[in-house]
This record gives C-alpha cells, structure tokens and sequence, in this order.
C-alpha cells in the first residue's frame, strides 16, 4: 500500500485494508483508487487544478484525481514519471483503476470540481477554464456523463469522498459546504 | 482613535523580525561578505540557527547527510541558498500562524509564502535578474499584512464578501471599500516599521498590481506573478480564494507566453512535496 507519491504511468495502486477510518490526502498532481469503506479520500487546494471525484456505490470503490493543466504535449517526459499531472493522461488512469477494483463505468458517479480562475483572466491564459474543456472532452469521447460539478468563479475547493457510501463534501471558499 | 489608525496600530503587536533577516540583507549588498562573516550573523540567533538547521535538513533540499552547524549549511548549500533559508527561519514564526479571517490554519499562509518566494526565485533566475534575495523577501512577506488585517476581514467578511461576490470587487478593492484600507497597504507599512529598503517596501505595497500600476518595474512584476501562479495552484489559499485581478499586459511585457506558464506550473508541481517537507518543520 502507498499513501503519497507519483505511480509510474503503466501501473496503478489501491489502498487496501488495514486502515481504519482514515483520511488520505490526494495531493497536487495525484490519484488515489481505494475499496476500503473505512476510507475517506481528501484533497485540498483545487484552484485552477480540477478535481474529478468517481464512486461506484455497488462495487463500493472510489478514488480522486488532481490534475493541474489540460494536455501532457507540453511536456511528454514529465507525463511518463507523473501522469496525474495532466488531465489527457490522468484522466484515463483514474477510470482504469477503478475498474480494476471492480467499479463499472455504466454505475459510476463522476463529480468534477475546481477549475477557478483569477479575476479577469481570459483567453489561452486562463487554465482553470481550459482544464475544464480538456475534462469534458476526455469524457464526452468516452461517454461518461458528469453526475455534478462545481466548477470556476475564483473559489478556492477542497473535496472529500466516504468510499463506504460515496457521499462528496465540497468545501468552496467564502460559500461554505455543499454535499452531493 | 479613527478606525484605521487602530488597525495601523496593531502593527506593533506582531513579533518584530529577527534582526538576522535585516543583516543579511546588508550583507548581501556587500559583495565583499564572506561565508565566515555570514556564518557570524547567524549563529549569534539561536532561534533563527535552529530553524536554519531544520530547514536545511527537510527533502526540499535533498542533502545525502545531516547538516548540523551554520558553517556546514554554507559548505553544502552555499550562500545563496543559506540566506534564502535564514530569510525564510527569520520570519517563519510570524507567517506560521492561523489567520482565522482568512480561514487560513495554522501554516497554511506560510506555506504560500514559502512557495511564492521559491516561484519568485525561479522565475528572476530565469530573467536573469541579480536582486534575487530582495524578490525572494518580498515575496515571502508580501502577505504579511494579512496578519493585521485578519481579525478586521473575520469582522467584515460578509460584505467584503457580497462586494466580490455580487459586484465583481477584487477582495483587495473589498478590504479597502469596507475596512478602509487593505493588506497589501498594511504589509507595506509592516515592512516599513521592520526598516527594510524602500524598493521592498513598494513591492509589498504593489503585489496585486492595479490600474494605474501596469507598467511595473520587473521585480514587482515577478512577485505579483508568482503570487498568481500559487494562487492558481490553490497553495495556502483562504476565504479570499483566487478573487484578485487578472494583468496579462503584465505578463505579456515580462516575456511570458501562456506555454510558459503551463512549463512553470508543471515543474513547479514536482517540487510541491518537498515544499511540504520544507514547511512542516
């Protein structure tokens, strides 16, 4: 079991029993896939960066992903040594390791969260925004459907899943909690 | 006491600086300062020796032994790298505290600071700027008001709130439409009473850029973009979120292209554990 750290792109892991009812950290630029339902999946400080929270409620598996900038082009070598960077290549691992531990794309839940933008940003320069295109269109090509989201303004979110029941707390900045 | 004056007078309550940061400062505008001088400016704090040491020693750096005096730290890391980290253990104590107005936790604004002064780092390095230290400061302290100003927002937060929510302010504009005056104006005046040099002072004041301030000076330029960039990224950010302007003019005239960006933030995202490491201690 791994808690932190990148994966190499051809491998995945899973938190598996041992832990109980613990908080793992998701951190930037990173993925966590579990099947223990005394797990609660946790990850702070989505600004720009976009968070695509997935639950299966009958496998009961869960996992998060957050990534900071929409396509691995700008730099392939640092997409192979951490692929949860880039939305192009996070994006199909999170769903893979899920199916892996039993989840079904046909059951999933997917809530996206993040993608905030500073005042005024516009244009190519504003990723917030172009991370949110880029999660669309990765999923729309693979026909996954978004359950719920709370993307952009200039909020700053923190987002949490129960794996044993899938319930997601998002915390936004100034507007208190939402619970989906 | 008018209302402001209060506020401004608060300002002695924060713990002064180590008087270590200011000399080092000095001695890095004399270029004649030799490691066994700097060493001496150092070890006579045993606060700022202490933290030095931690610093040094944190996965940030990745040193293959334990560093255990000052003398060591100058021998492994070199000066530069030495002043960054006594800048950073001088002012640590102050920028490690919960700022409940903000609703930032404890170490969340320290852990901005740390990042935006790194990021400010880099991107000087690669303008080939030589006031590197002076960015780096400013950058670390550029929010330094917000400890002023915090219990003041906690007072206020709802219409600052309503003014950015509902009327597209900045939350430095809301802070200074309903308290009087903003953080950005308070960490300035911090910086003056700390008697640090005028050009930081002006940074400090001017990190968020304005209107009438698009055509910034180069060092006042790369702060305000680091800050940005960490804003982006969501490192330590609070209630205020990412609700300040937006100056691509700014960006553009500093010779940043929108790829750039992308570059800065992906590499800068491989260093954010070690950044972790280096703000736990």
């Amino acid at each position: 079991m791994k808690a932190s750290g990148f994966v190499p792109a051809d491998q995945f892991f899973y938190l598996k029993t041992g832990i109980i009812m613990s908080s793992i950290i998701v951190g930037v630029a990173d993925m966590k896939v579990s099947d223990n339902p005394d797990i609660t999946l946790v990850t702070y400080s989505l600004g720009s960066c976009i968070g695509i929270v997935v639950h299966d409620s009958v496998a009961r598996v869960g996992g998060i992903l957050h990534f900071m900038l929409p396509e691995s082009k700008i730099d392939f070598a640092k997409a192979r040594t951490n692929p949860f960077m880039f939305a192009d290549t996070g994006i199909p691992l999170l769903f893979r390791s899920a199916y892996k531990l039993g989840a079904k794309k046909q059951r999933m839940k997917v809530v996206v969260i993040g993608g905030s933008q500073i005042l005024d940003q516009n244009g190519f320069f504003n990723i917030g925004k172009r991370n949110y295109l880029a999660t669309k269109k990765i999923l729309w090509k693979n026909n996954v459907l978004i359950d719920y989201e709370d993307i952009g303004g200039s909020f700053n979110r923190t987002s949490k899943l129960a794996v044993k029941n899938g319930k997601i707390i998002i915390k936004v900045s100034g507007k208190g909690e939402i619970e989906t | 006491m008018k209302d402001i004056e209060k506020i401004i007078s608060r300002i002695d309550k924060l713990k002064p600086v180590s008087r270590v940061a200011n000399k080092i400062l000095e001695f890095i505008e004399d270029s004649e300062g030799s490691a066994s001088d700097l060493s001496e400016i150092i070890i006579y704090d045993q606060a700022v020796t202490a933290n030095l040491l931690k610093i040094c020693n944190s996965a940030y750096y990745g040193l293959s032994r334990q560093v255990d005096s000052v003398q060591r730290a100058v021998v492994f890391l070199g000066i530069n790298k030495v002043v960054d980290i006594v800048i950073m253990a001088g002012c640590a104590e102050n920028l490690r505290t919960s700022q409940k107005g903000y609703d930032l936790c404890e170490g969340e604004l320290w852990k901005n600071s740390v990042s935006s002064a790194l990021m400010a780092r880099d991107l000087a390095e690669k303008k080939k700027l030589t006031n590197v230290h002076m960015i780096f400061t400013a950058a670390l302290l550029k929010d330094i008001g917000k400890l002023v100003l915090s219990q003041y927002v906690a007072d206020s937060f709802e219409r600052i709130n309503r003014l950015v929510t509902d009327q597209g302010y900045s939350f430095k504009e809301a802070e200074q439409e309903v308290i009087g005056i903003d953080h950005a104006q308070l960490g300035a005046m911090v910086l003056e009473k700390w008697k640090f040099s005028q050009k930081m002072v002006d940074i400090v004041r001017n990190h968020h850029l304005s209107e009438e301030l698009l055509t910034p000076d180069s060092e006042t330029g790369l702060v305000y973009l680091a800050d940005t960039l960490c804003m982006m990224m969501g490192i330590g950010v609070g209630s205020d979120g990412l609700a300040y302007r937006f100056h691509q003019k700014v960006i553009e005239d500093l010779c940043f292209s929108e790829k750039d960006l992308h570059a800065i933030i992906s590499g800068f995202g491989d260093k954010l554990r070690q950044i972790e490491d280096l703000v736990g201690f």
